[in-house]
């Protein structure tokens, strides 16, 4: 017994400087995360701000339960999941499409060309994309001016409630999907190039092989960042939904994340109302990023992190 | 190029396919990016008649010297997106390396503090109990608080500590063996060899720092400690009357979309400007992530 304990001690002291290159980042995760997680009991109390956060009223669930009967709350949930799996379906694909299609283009001084301009707008906030993407699709802006020259009707893209949600898939895919593609690409590199000549021998066609070599060699990896995708679910794109919404495409565009916003900064704040959904949101999101890790666990023998 | 067409004979319908898609792509995400320069090029009758031009119709730099006139503003922004870049920068790379190298070898109690790590980056207590933090501590509406807010990258930690795992242990056996210990190693050989992927994930950071606004959008009031991005949005928010005030005040031809147009560009100029040349680290940093998942 006491052997085992004197040997952690010498295995910690044997670390010391590993622990020492650690302290700085863990005074920060303490300080910054940790923390302020703390905060979280205002989501279980009835928060004045005279009496302060330990001395306001616990109201147990209340707060949590007042979320399930705020229609607006609940449209916020709906509009959440329904925003996060159309980009599932629309999104998610074109990283893929787009990395087997560089791949496949012949030359490197091309490729390199092409990902120059595709990469390009992952690197600005969606501030700045949204404001270039909304002069584009205004009224006045490039498409419209495109359909009025062939004579077709104006579109008012991102006033319309039935558009809005495509434009929000389209819009991110435009500033995204270069980057995404980047991954995939990695990934490709990493196939044996012996398995193309041997299927090309076996007469396999171009789109042959790109189904049975180049998809089959990068599944884990789409495996991969479909778990991380799924797992954020509940984070539906607060950035370019903030910047891109207006109070006519409201009612579809508004998620968790932005509701948050507007019911503690607009209008007169229940702080503790607020933390509540957050604290929801942020605990089914850490909830589904297990079971997502899980399975492609499970899955793929691939463990993401660690 | 044309060797490779000659090898393979005939074009494929997948070339076909690949080049007309991308092409589309690129075009798609270049003729917004066009217009936009051609509109704070020009003026506002020209863009009144026709919005979408190929080619200013009316040129002049007359929405570009209207933002350096008229604003002190864009230059107290610049100065502090500045001063937030370097910092946080600089600041969150030392912590973020030392803390990658550390998870890269193995010490007692590494799972744990690992998992006490890789907790934060997929829960948080919410928007509401870290401004109440952020009151406590009084440094709302201060850059101390916008740059450690955004200080450290859980994720980029793992992708710089599976950097580390990759380099031989050949090298770090050798040095333990000349008796050198962790931080010696760490300093001489671990760094200078992992030189371009610090150097890579430094330029994520900065771009990270220069871009971000959510945090300083909540905590930032005082106009002389905005930032660019916010500089941005309050252009955004505001430009139609100022430019109503512009035109009836000196009668120059600066109006609202070209205001909002050359606020972009001058925002995003320094990015544009590095982009072309470091564009391959990102994609490597990028890769080294990639390789690992």
């Amino acid at each position: 017994m006491k052997n085992k304990k004197s040997g952690l001690l010498l295995e910690i002291w044997k670390g010391r400087y590993l622990y020492l290159l650690l302290l700085p980042l863990f005074l920060w995760l303490c300080v910054f995360c940790y923390i302020p997680m703390g905060g979280i009991v205002l989501a279980f109390k009835n928060y004045k701000a005279s009496l302060g956060i330990w001395g306001s009223e616990w109201v147990g669930f209340e707060n949590f339960k007042r979320i399930f009967i705020t229609p607006d709350a609940m449209a916020a949930i709906k509009n959440t999941f329904t925003v996060s799996f159309g980009r599932l379906l629309v999104e998610f694909p074109m990283g893929i499409i787009l990395a087997i299609m560089i791949t496949e283009m012949p030359g490197t001084r091309v490729k390199k060309i092409y990902q120059t301009v595709f990469n390009f707008p992952h690197f600005l906030s969606w501030i700045v994309v949204s404001a270039i993407l909304t002069n584009f699709l205004s009224n006045r802006g490039g498409i419209n001016e495109l359909i009025a020259a062939l004579g077709g009707e104006r579109i008012n893209f991102l006033a319309d409630k039935g558009l809005f949600r495509p434009i929000l898939y389209l819009t991110s895919n435009w500033k995204e999907m270069g980057w995404s593609a980047i991954i995939y690409m990695a990934a490709i590199t990493g196939i044996d190039p012996t398995l193309y000549d041997a299927a090309s021998i076996d007469g396999a066609t171009r789109l042959r092989k790109i189904w049975h070599i180049t998809l089959s060699g990068i599944k884990s990896t789409i495996a991969v960042m479909f778990i991380l995708e799924v797992g954020n679910v509940m984070n539906a794109g607060f950035d370019q939904i903030f910047n891109m919404q207006n109070d006519v495409v409201k009612g579809v565009a508004q998620i968790l994340d932005t509701y948050v916003y507007d019911i503690t900064f607009q209008g007169i704040p229940n702080y503790g109302f607020s933390t509540a959904v957050g604290l929801f949101k942020s605990v089914i999101n850490f909830i589904l990023i297990l079971v997502a890790n899980r399975t492609v666990y499970w899955l793929t023998g691939e463990k993401m992190y660690g | 190029m044309k060797q490779t067409f000659k090898k393979r004979k005939k074009r494929s319908l997948v070339d076909i396919v690949c080049t007309v898609c991308l092409t589309i792509f690129a075009l798609l995400i270049i003729i917004p990016f066009w217009n936009a320069v051609v509109i704070s090029l020009e003026t506002e009758t020209a863009y009144v008649r026709s919005p979408f031009s190929w080619w200013p119709v009316e040129f002049t730099l007359s929405n570009y010297e209207h933002l350096v006139e008229s604003s002190k503003l864009l230059l107290s922004a610049y100065g502090a997106t500045i001063k937030i870049t370097v910092i946080g920068t600089l600041g969150g790379m030392v912590i973020m390396v030392m803390a990658a190298y550390a998870f890269s070898r193995q010490f007692a109690g590494k799972k744990p503090l690992f998992m006490i790590m890789l907790v934060t980056m997929f829960f948080s207590g919410g928007m509401v109990p870290m401004y109440m933090h952020l009151k406590n501590l009084k440094i709302l509406d201060t850059h101390f608080a916008v740059i450690m807010l955004h200080l450290v990258s859980v994720y980029n930690i793992i992708i710089m500590k599976n950097g580390f795992e990759s380099t031989p242990l050949d090298l770090q056996e050798a040095a333990m063996i000349d008796g050198a210990n962790d931080l010696k190693i760490f300093a001489t050989v671990m760094l200078p060899l992992q030189k371009p992927l610090i150097a890579t994930f430094s330029l994520f950071a900065a771009v990270g720092h220069w871009n971000n606004w959510y945090w300083p959008m909540l905590i930032i009031n005082d106009m002389n400690k905005v930032t660019l991005q916010l500089y941005l949005r309050y252009i955004i928010a505001s430009s139609i009357t100022t430019a109503r005030e512009s035109l009836s005040m000196d009668g120059d031809a600066t109006f609202a979309m070209g205001i909002q147009m050359a606020s972009v560009f001058v925002v995003i100029l320094p990015i544009m400007l590095v982009y072309p040349f470091l564009q391959k680290y990102f994609v490597k940093g990028m890769m080294v992530g990639a390789v690992k998942m």
